[in-house]
């Protein structure tokens, strides 16, 4: 059995109108002044969750996104035959969460980006339970799109967490745990519910990757 | 080219990169436009600076080094701008 | 300072890439004979198009049924028979671009069909289906230092008692999507890349690349003994000029290799700033250690350079020559640079590293028998 404990959970999910302009007026103060400018949605969101987590050069972070920057992804579609570099370089994974870390001008040890759809929040979790050091940011999220999500090949809905994971129970929100054991695959929860069951502080329990995901709360 | 390129470069700048509450006047002619704490531009910004300038004036800047040279100032890139790209 | 590096000792029981010369043997052996795989090769641009290099394995267009699949089909054929997909059997899946360019061939002409693999999870859903991977595929993209993310993953899991073996499965193949990006950050010119050469100006080339490895706990002749990252988080393209994330990485990687005699096959995409923090800082913590690069050659294949050139080292190895730094001449940024073939008798381990955007390093420890 491995678990970590969850310390600083935060949950943006914005209205579903909400504009990544909008969301630069809304959380603008959360970020240095210079950085806001070239923002995404998707890292002005994780960049709100992860607010008063200081990170350090001997931490982890494991970021789960099954679209990513998709509104910058669009955009640099468009700008074909002129290619634009800053939506080109805005689009490419994990840009998201790069966009805080180098806000912040803050280095660290690993970075642990996994795409995916239908087991993404079980191989995030493993990834960040079985990570050596001692401390473990677990993020996520995902931005609404536009002309690709006519398409189905984008979230219709912009959201995002953030959470810490150390071994200290001590002043800990949840835990989460796996248990390997020989049950064959249930449901994983898909980013979305995983993003609602930390806001509700909701528990969860499947079977995947060989054994048993739990997260309770403490 | 008139003398109010360095003014026509300067709003490119600020339309091109979304700079809010930035003015033309807020821009000197003669200091580094990239790298600068003032505006807080970096290479990205200049890159696309570039490709904004590359289609209004129809030139071509070839690599990065030539992108940096352009750039070291409005002054630099009027300058640049002058003899490649004759008439408004 | 940085975390330690991993110290979780994984056996490669199968290896093999594919790129424009074929297999890891074919790869190797035209390395050795200093054969360039990069030609130039027109990209999008404002007038038309530029020619700048590109290593191909066949036309750029995006076709409905993806160019790169015949190819990963090929090449997964050796893959050693197991239940890929499932919990004891795991795959991990690296590549910065998967099928992206399939959107860009939507925008050009409105054939739904390709988005059907245009997403990273869509991508997989097709290879799945393709080879009969169940739905355990742990799916990673980090640019070019994905593969090394892969092949770490698998350690641990191993390590942890999760898995018996782990498929790192890795791919990225060029399209005018990405051509056009990299043209666009003007890194990708008209100039052939000569990495780790003193010059004025740089460029890189972009090539079509792939491989996998068949990690065990098993002890086998071929083993990745440490895995060392770290993420400078500077800035998007360049890094901190007192090159401390390449020291970081360089450091931790080299305490994990102890006082091993070793060959370095570095990153050297042909960038001039990047190149030079590279080789000083390998030279650094390696000082008797050649260093070597094959992008000069192959082109940079993004998020599958780390496994390609891990599957090209271990071909050499076997061979018992290990290419120079093809593309590449006098003068270079560091006295150790090789610019022909060496023999790896004199060695006993190598260190692969690569880097990638956001200043994320990888370096890795290859021990064998």
């Amino acid at each position: 059995m491995i678990e970590r404990f969850l310390h600083h959970v935060c949950v943006e999910l914005p209205a579903a109108d909400e504009a990544a302009a909008a969301a630069r007026v809304r959380l603008a103060e959360k970020f240095p002044r210079n950085a806001v400018r070239r923002m995404t949605h998707l890292g002005l969101l994780l960049g709100s969750t992860l607010d008063g987590v200081p990170l350090g050069p001997g931490d982890a972070v494991v970021f789960a996104s099954t679209f990513a920057e998709t509104r910058a992804l669009e955009d640099f579609l468009k700008s074909f035959p002129s290619a634009s570099p800053m939506l080109f370089q805005t689009s490419i994974h994990p840009g998201s969460v790069q966009q805080v870390l180098i806000g912040r001008q803050q280095p660290i040890a690993r970075l642990w980006p996994l795409a995916g759809r239908a087991r993404l929040v079980e191989h995030a979790i493993l990834t960040a339970l079985i990570e050596p050091v001692e401390r473990v940011a677990l993020v996520g999220g995902e931005e609404r799109g536009t002309w690709i999500l006519e398409h189905g090949m984008a979230s219709a809905r912009s959201f995002a967490f953030g959470t810490l994971l150390t071994s200290d129970a001590v002043g800990a929100a949840g835990r989460a745990r796996f248990t390997p054991g020989d049950g064959a695959d249930e449901a994983c929860p898909t980013l979305e519910r995983f993003a609602e069951a930390l806001a509700a502080r909701e528990p969860l329990h499947w079977q995947g990757a060989g054994g048993e995901f739990s997260l309770e709360w403490l | 080219m008139t003398d109010s390129l360095p003014l026509e470069l300067k709003e490119l700048i600020i339309a091109t990169l979304k700079l809010q509450g930035v003015a033309p006047g807020d821009i000197p002619d003669d200091e580094p436009l990239i790298g600068s704490p003032r505006l807080g531009l970096d290479s990205i910004d200049a890159l696309e600076l570039v490709l904004a300038i590359e289609k209004k004036y129809n030139v071509k800047i070839g690599n990065s080094e030539e992108s940096r040279a352009a750039l070291a100032s409005i002054n630099t890139l009027a300058a640049f701008l002058r003899p490649r790209a004759p008439g408004a | 300072m940085t975390a330690p590096a991993d110290k979780f000792s994984a056996g490669i029981e199968a290896i093999d890439c594919i790129t424009p010369f074929g297999d890891a043997t074919a790869t190797t052996a035209a390395l050795l004979a200093n054969r360039r795989a990069l030609e130039l090769t027109p990209v999008l641009g404002r007038d038309g198009g530029d020619l700048v290099p590109l290593a191909l394995t066949g036309p750029m267009d995006e076709t409905l049924s993806p160019r790169w699949l015949p190819l990963l089909k090929r090449m997964a054929a050796g893959v050693p028979a197991a239940a890929w997909g499932t919990a004891r059997f795991p795959v991990m899946v690296t590549s910065s671009n998967f099928g992206v360019g399939s959107f860009y061939a939507f925008t050009r002409d409105q054939d739904t069909r390709h988005l059907q693999h245009g997403t990273p999870s869509s991508t997989i859903e097709l290879i799945r289906a393709q080879f009969g991977w169940g739905e355990q595929v742990h799916i990673f993209s980090h640019a070019c230092v994905t593969a090394h993310l892969g092949l770490a993953q698998a350690a641990r899991l191993l390590h942890a008692g999760i898995a018996e073996r782990v498929l790192v499965f890795s791919f990225d193949f060029v399209s005018p999507f990405v051509a056009g990006g990299f043209h666009s950050l003007k890194i990708l010119n008209g100039g052939m890349p000569a990495p780790f050469s003193c010059g004025e100006t740089g460029s890189i080339g972009l090539g079509d690349g792939a491989a996998f490895a068949v990690l065990t706990r098993e002890r086998t002749q071929f083993r990745l003994e440490a895995h060392a990252l770290h993420n400078e988080m500077f800035h998007f393209t360049s890094n901190q000029p007192d090159g401390v994330g390449f020291d970081n990485c360089a450091a931790a990687i080299a305490t994990a290799a102890g006082g091993r005699r070793v060959w370095v096959k570095g990153h050297g995409t042909g960038t001039i700033e990047a190149g030079r923090l590279e080789a000083e800082a390998l030279a650094r913590h390696f000082p008797d250690a050649p260093l070597t690069g094959w992008k000069g050659s192959l082109g940079h294949t993004l998020g599958s350079c780390g496994l390609v050139e891990l599957a090209v080292a271990v071909a050499a190895l076997r061979t018992g020559s290990i290419p120079g730094t093809v593309g590449s001449a006098a003068p270079t940024f560091t006295d150790n640079v090789a610019l022909e073939p060496f023999a790896s008798a004199d060695f006993d381990g190598a260190i692969l590293t690569s880097n990638a955007f956001g200043g994320a390093h990888g370096a890795m420890l290859l021990g064998h028998d």
